[in-house]
């Protein structure tokens, strides 16, 4: 397995490598100056010239390029240009709140839409399945705006269930914050999940192994828990695990309309800014996150199904 | 033993809710202000305080030489750290601050001499302060305001350049400290807006001793003299201010314009400020959020959202029923900007004629751009000074700004290009937001009637800005918001000097102008200034380098417990106002 691992690692390289130059050019290259970002409305020549020569602007592009290089590999992320604040500290302050969002949803969306798949499953044809499957496209079709727009008019404005807006960052308080995003989080995510469960566990179902099971006396129960999800795993796994790293990226829009401090509201303050340091950063923190989360999935693989083996 | 773990799972989960659900948001002290902030807050280090948020904030801890009289319009220069408006030289180019006695830094565990007490402000804190504003490697976004106007500060920053440090110990000859309190500034000309300049939060003096152990950290910090003294600071999310219990001495105005004292404005003259014991700030990047709050009590004041216009205000645009009965009060005042179309004046098509120019003037009809745009919130701009300002005449009316299709269409006779024959498209840059769209559209639509085809490309905010300072696109849209009350704010907009990637983004180029901007700069404030910006307008006015838009009117919303508020253009207001919620 350890031979497998670092191969995987060295494979990632390229794959970095890509991502890399691919955000070089198109903030360097293609997007705009984020001097006159940082300048403001009262520019002068003499100011535009101390920027570019301050962060190395005026240099050659492929000098930049190299140095950019340096840096990322580094981890040295530098200051942001649009707010001149330390992009660790940026992050460092943005996880705590994306994540006191995210986690708790993802935890209980996952949950919910692996027992709702199981449920749905069973039931396959049934009454129940087509108002499961009929709710889900209706949640899969509705953006999450229109969720966001009912949720503080009438769940936080109008029935004051829960805060309209805001986030604190003290114990527990920031969850009670938290909490209606979090369900609209939630009641956006189940749509899509169970209706990939339930295929995942449906495909199951059919198998020949399920019948064999069931032949030989065993209660639905068991056969459900022990065969039909246990099976089934493979793709329900890769598909939490693919989920994870946007954990950390946070939801911009359930953070604009709520108010909470995370990295969403940065990634995305930055690329309107052309504030190409942190999208680097970002960037560079997401794809090696994608990275990490595929390794580990392989190696969740063969804990789940014996007959894959890591080579 | 994996159901168990499962059900143990679930059962913290739902812990962690109910917790979440039953937890109180803690008790708030009564005479607490909530405000809203429409953007992120930057940073709190005066040196970058170049937008409304960051202003607004910095001026809460921080405080300048100067400030403007809360009530009085129009606006009044007043001392803030001053003791007194500064002795004036004969020739008007040194100007002798004395500065207050007994003022202190907020306590902070900077000043390590005094065991965290904040210290005592001196004159050598403005020398510094004002020094870091020129300091090349800070790149302040305020530099402009000092750049080329003390005696030596130039040369200093260029040494520092040179060396590739800035020697804070190296004298500068027209900034100094001559004695503990008194503060001498030098100006290599005469330069009336200077003032205005030291009421600036770029200006606002900062503590060395705060500046250096904080370092690249510093501007999550507020150590200053203001007002109140910064508890916690989200950027992203919100800021919480405590009164300085330190504050020096200085007490609410016992007079203000007519009209102040009827609408209670002077109940509270000669009490000690500031005035509000905890703010509390709130940053509302989307309107409905921010304006549910509002509506739900739990935010002080309030814009009124373009979307709920028609909820809050009548078509006679008076307050809805529904807010008057709660006691909210609609606050209506002229702001200090104006809005307009740029030309490009360097562009070999649209800046070489004058004709063409004054055709898509006289089309672009400001009535239903002010009720489709602004809900009816804003004037017809005859010229670039707005409302308020000495410069600004009510009566004058700019003849292209009459909307008048027949003429038009003459001009466009005369420019060449009859009923738009012969003319390419005119390349339109835009952002890319909603409403941008929205009024790109409508451009589209009026100046078609005379023929003028638009090409629009939309950009990112950056890449707008990088095409603008670059004089690509032929024509855009802009508006320009006071940085001080003085026309010369928005004049020195067509000062050829000021081009491209100056703040001149139409690179208006008319020596007459020139000369008659530089004579300006000389003039005190009075009649013959303002003679000589009357000139300066009827040059723009038949040159035609901008079509002047609106000058809006903010609508602004006011709980009943809220007391002093006056809308203010500049920043600091805060400290005036109280909260008395009925018991």
């Amino acid at each position: 397995m350890f031979a497998y691992v670092v191969r995987k690692l060295l494979n990632t390289i390229p794959t970095l490598l890509g991502v890399w130059i691919v955000i070089f050019v198109l903030f360097n290259v293609i997007g705009g100056d984020p001097t006159y970002i940082m300048l403001g409305k009262h520019a002068t020549p003499e100011l535009i010239a101390d920027v570019r020569a301050e962060y190395g602007y005026d240099q050659p592009m492929l000098k930049q390029f190299f140095r950019y290089l340096g840096e990322t590999v580094t981890f040295n992320w530098g200051d942001s240009r649009a707010t001149r604040q330390p992009i660790a500290t940026m992050i460092h302050d943005g996880l705590g709140p994306s994540l006191t969002l995210t986690v708790p949803a993802f935890l209980v969306t996952t949950v919910f839409s692996v027992l709702m798949g199981l449920l749905v499953a069973y039931f396959r044809g049934r009454w129940i399945d087509r108002i499961v499957v009929i709710g889900c496209v209706i949640g899969m079709s509705v953006p999450m705006l229109a969720f966001i727009l009912f949720g503080q008019y009438f769940l936080a404005y109008k029935m004051g269930l829960f805060p309209i807006h805001g986030f604190d960052p003290a114990w527990p308080e920031r969850f009670h914050h938290i909490l209606l995003p979090a369900l609209i989080w939630v009641v956006v995510s189940l749509g899509y999940n169970v209706r990939f469960y339930r295929t995942a566990l449906v495909e199951e179902v059919g198998q020949d192994y399920i019948r064999t099971a069931r032949a030989k006396g065993l209660g639905e129960l068991p056969v459900f828990l022990k065969h039909v999800l246990k099976n089934g795993m493979v793709p329900i796994l890769t598909n939490i695990v693919i989920e994870i790293p946007m954990l950390v990226l946070g939801s911009f829009l359930l953070e604009s309309f709520f108010g909470i401090p995370g990295i969403g509201g940065i990634t995305i303050a930055a690329i309107n800014n052309s504030d190409f340091p942190v999208i680097r950063a970002m960037t560079t923190l997401v794809a090696m996150l994608f990275i990490a989360g595929n390794l580990a999935t392989d190696i969740l693989y063969t804990l789940v199904d014996p007959r894959v083996r890591l080579k | 033993m994996k159901h168990a773990r499962l059900w143990v799972g679930f059962i913290s989960l739902s812990l962690l809710f109910s917790a979440a659900c039953t937890s109180k948001p803690k008790e708030e002290l009564p005479n607490t202000l909530r405000l809203a902030q429409r953007g992120k807050v930057k940073g709190l280090d005066p040196i970058y305080a170049d937008d409304t948020y960051a202003g607004e904030e910095v001026s809460r801890a921080y405080e300048g030489l100067l400030q403007f009289h809360y009530l009085k319009r129009p606006y009044v220069l007043i001392p803030a750290l001053a003791e007194a408006m500064p002795e004036v030289s004969k020739d008007r180019l040194t100007f002798t601050f004395k500065i207050k006695k007994g003022v202190l830094f907020h306590d902070d565990a900077s000043f390590k001499d005094t065991g965290g007490k904040g210290r005592e402000l001196t004159a050598e804190d403005f020398v510094y302060s004002f020094k870091r504003l020129a300091d090349p490697k800070l790149i302040s976004t305020g530099w402009w305001l000092l750049d080329g106007k003390i005696a030596g500060l130039n040369e200093w920053r260029q040494d520092a350049q040179k060396k590739g440090v800035a020697d804070y110990a190296a004298p500068v000859s027209g900034l100094k400290a001559s004695d503990r309190y008194t503060l001498e500034i030098k100006l290599l000309s005469r330069a009336p807006s200077f003032l205005y300049s030291l009421a600036m939060p770029f200006t606002s003096v900062v503590a060395r001793e705060a500046v250096e152990s904080y370092g690249k950290d510093f501007l999550n910090h507020a150590v200053g003299t203001g007002p109140f003294r910064l508890m916690e600071f989200s950027s992203n999310s919100r800021l919480i201010w405590a009164k300085n219990p330190t504050y020096r001495q200085e007490t609410y105005p016992s007079e203000g314009e007519q009209g102040d004292k009827e609408a209670g404005l002077l109940a509270d003259a000669g009490q000690p400020l500031p005035r509000a014991d905890r703010i509390e700030v709130q940053v509302y990047v989307e309107d409905q959020p921010m304006w549910l709050t509002f509506l739900s009590g739990k935010l002080d004041l309030s814009a009124i959202p373009k979307d709920n216009f028609q909820q809050a205000i009548t078509p006679g645009k008076e307050l809805s029923r529904d807010l008057s009965e709660q006691g909210v009060r609609l606050v209506k005042s002229p702001m200090l900007d104006v809005t307009h179309y740029t030309f490009n004046m360097s562009d070999p098509v649209v800046g070489k004629n004058k004709y063409l120019r004054q055709a898509m003037s006289l089309v672009y009809d400001s009535g239903p751009l002010i009720e489709l745009f602004y809900n009816g919130r804003a004037l017809a701009a005859q010229g670039p000074i707005p409302p308020g300002l000495s410069g600004h005449d009510p009566k004058f009316r700019n003849p292209y700004r009459q909307f008048n299709i027949g003429k038009a269409k003459e001009l466009m006779v005369k420019a060449g290009y009859p009923g738009g024959q012969g003319l390419p498209p005119l390349t339109y840059i835009t952002t890319a937001g909603s409403t941008e769209r929205q009024m790109t559209e409508y451009a589209v639509r009026v100046f078609d009637t005379i023929g003028v085809k638009l090409q629009i490309e939309a950009f990112s905010w950056p890449e707008f800005q990088q095409a603008v300072r670059n004089r690509k696109g032929q024509i855009w849209s802009f508006a320009w918001n006071a940085d001080y009350p003085d026309a010369e704010n928005f004049l020195q907009l067509f000062y050829s000097k000021n081009a491209s990637p100056g703040p001149n983004d139409s690179n208006y180029s008319n020596p007459e102008y020139d000369r008659l901007y530089e004579k300006s700069l000389g003039l005190p404030d009075g009649a013959e200034r303002t003679a000589v910006y009357r000139q300066m307008v009827n040059l723009l006015v038949e040159d035609c380098p901008w079509i002047f838009g609106v000058h809006r009117i903010a609508f602004g919303l006011v709980q009943p417990w809220v007391k002093n508020y006056k809308r203010s253009d500049f920043h600091g207001a805060s400290k005036y106002y109280r909260v008395e919620r009925e018991k």
